[in-house]
């Protein structure tokens, strides 16, 4: 299934600049296995194993947070819109 | 009687709401709304960009009593967007919270402000907490704002968090024992370094604007009594990619094993959690180390410092020197970094200006 991600400005500079990346997967985690694919570095931001998403960045399906979903496994279909957002500290 | 016939005969026996005559008409608030926000007590933490902004916002609006604590003075580079602050300030030489005091004194002056120059932590916060009808987020570090949240859920006192970069900013209204804490939506702070922070990546005024407006109407939601029209989600936005968004977090308090608001596991209150300073005697630096043993990534951090110095690093460690301010108020530090996250900053003695070097050029 053809999904966007939209890329926070936090991680942005992994991807140079892009802020949507269009993947295609079944599930949420396919489809963050193929943006760490794609990017170096990115693996790092976003998973502290695989499998495991890091405690500072919440994956969200269409506004709502896929832990009240199915977590990784969260399938998602055309026209999703995934979005990364890492806790941030400016201010 | 209609609500305006009302507000207009309160301002005649009280001619200290006049200025407020806007305000209260708008149903919602009204006189009594008004009388609610004038009795009110708001601890703001951190005193920059968010900070001014809701200071200067909420102090205007008629908030009865604001304590606003900052450990920072103010730079050249800050009035781009604190919005309370001149460059007068920067000539008088005066901390954040006293220049956003005086100012606020010159806005209004029905209201008591009570400037507090120091660096929070999870000694002092207690004594400046208790008996505040709120807490407010203008901070730029996330070892503060899990200390505000904490204290939050030990005093069982409300509190907004906002915070942004660039043209990005979060935000969200936390109450004890209804909605998710911080905690439940993020758990851990990113390693130190790992995450941009404004001197490195930058921030937009409207940006910040955005973020603290919206932490002051709903502040002013919560003061006058209208709960029902909080905000109940997390709200998210790119105001340079025209992104908005109200994401759903009702459920996180439910599903999140939460060590602090399920738990009282409150790690950063009790100083588990808190980032120690040592003053490193006669070397004119301070050491600042970080709990958790996290790995830190030098080469992400150099490329944020290559905004404002010219780092270097191997594998043991990080040097950057960094220059503040001009004139007579030039200040020279160099960064040494090293790869637990544990800091030397040079060229200064002062505790909590490290501390704000540290959040300021690292993150935390």
């Amino acid at each position: 299934m053809a999904v966007k991600i939209r890329i926070p400005t936090p991680l942005r500079q992994l991807t140079k600049g892009v802020d949507l990346v269009e993947v295609s997967a079944g599930n949420v985690e396919g489809a963050l296995q193929q943006l760490c694919a794609k990017y170096a570095g990115m693996d790092k931001r976003l998973f502290k194993q695989p499998g495991e998403l890091n405690r500072f960045v919440n994956i969200y399906v269409n506004d709502e947070d896929i832990r009240f979903l199915e977590n990784l496994r969260t399938p998602i279909q055309d026209g999703d819109d995934v979005s990364i957002v890492p806790a941030i500290a400016g201010g | 009687m209609a609500l305006s016939e009302s507000a207009e005969q309160l301002e005649k026996s009280d001619p200290t709401l006049a200025r407020y005559n806007r305000q209260m008409l708008w149903g919602p608030i009204g006189v009594e709304g008004q009388r609610k926000l004038k009795q009110s007590r708001v601890l703001l933490v951190g005193c920059g960009a968010l900070g001014t902004v809701l200071a200067n916002t909420l102090g205007r609006a008629g908030v009865g009593h604001l304590t606003i604590i900052d450990r920072d003075f103010i730079e050249i580079n800050n009035l781009q967007r604190q919005v309370l602050f001149d460059q007068q300030d920067i000539a008088d030489q005066l901390p954040k919270a006293l220049a956003a005091q005086r100012q606020l004194a010159r806005i209004n002056s029905d209201i008591q402000v009570e400037a507090v120059v120091t660096d929070v932590n999870h000694n002092n916060i207690l004594q400046h907490a208790r008996g505040q009808d709120l807490l407010l987020d203008g901070t730029d570090n996330f070892e503060t704002r899990f200390l505000i949240n904490d204290v939050s859920i030990h005093l069982n006192i409300p509190w907004i968090y906002g915070a942004c970069i660039s043209a990005m900013g979060l935000a969200m209204v936390i109450r004890p024992g209804v909605t998710p804490c911080l905690r439940c939506i993020f758990e851990t702070s990113p390693p130190p370094g790992m995450n941009p922070t404004c001197d490195t990546a930058g921030v937009l005024g409207p940006t910040v604007n955005m973020v603290a407006s919206w932490q002051a109407m709903e502040a002013i939601k919560l003061l006058t009594g209208n709960v029902h029209a909080l905000n109940r989600g997390l709200l998210s936005f790119d105001l340079w990619d025209n992104r908005y968004q109200q994401l759903n977090v009702a459920r996180a308090r439910d599903i999140a094993d939460c060590p602090a608001c399920k738990h009282h596991n409150l790690e950063y209150l009790s100083g588990k959690f808190s980032s120690s300073t040592t003053t490193l005697c006669g070397r004119n630096a301070v050491q600042i180390s970080q709990p958790g043993g996290h790995r830190v990534d030098f080469e992400h951090i150099a490329a944020g410092l290559r905004a404002v110095g010219n780092p270097t690093f191997n594998k043991f460690m990080l040097k950057c020197p960094i220059t503040e301010g001009r004139g007579e108020r030039r200040r020279e530090y160099e960064l040494t970094l090293f790869a637990d996250g544990r800091a030397i900053i040079k060229g200064v003695n002062d505790a909590a200006v490290a501390r704000a070097v540290y959040a300021k050029y690292v993150g935390s």
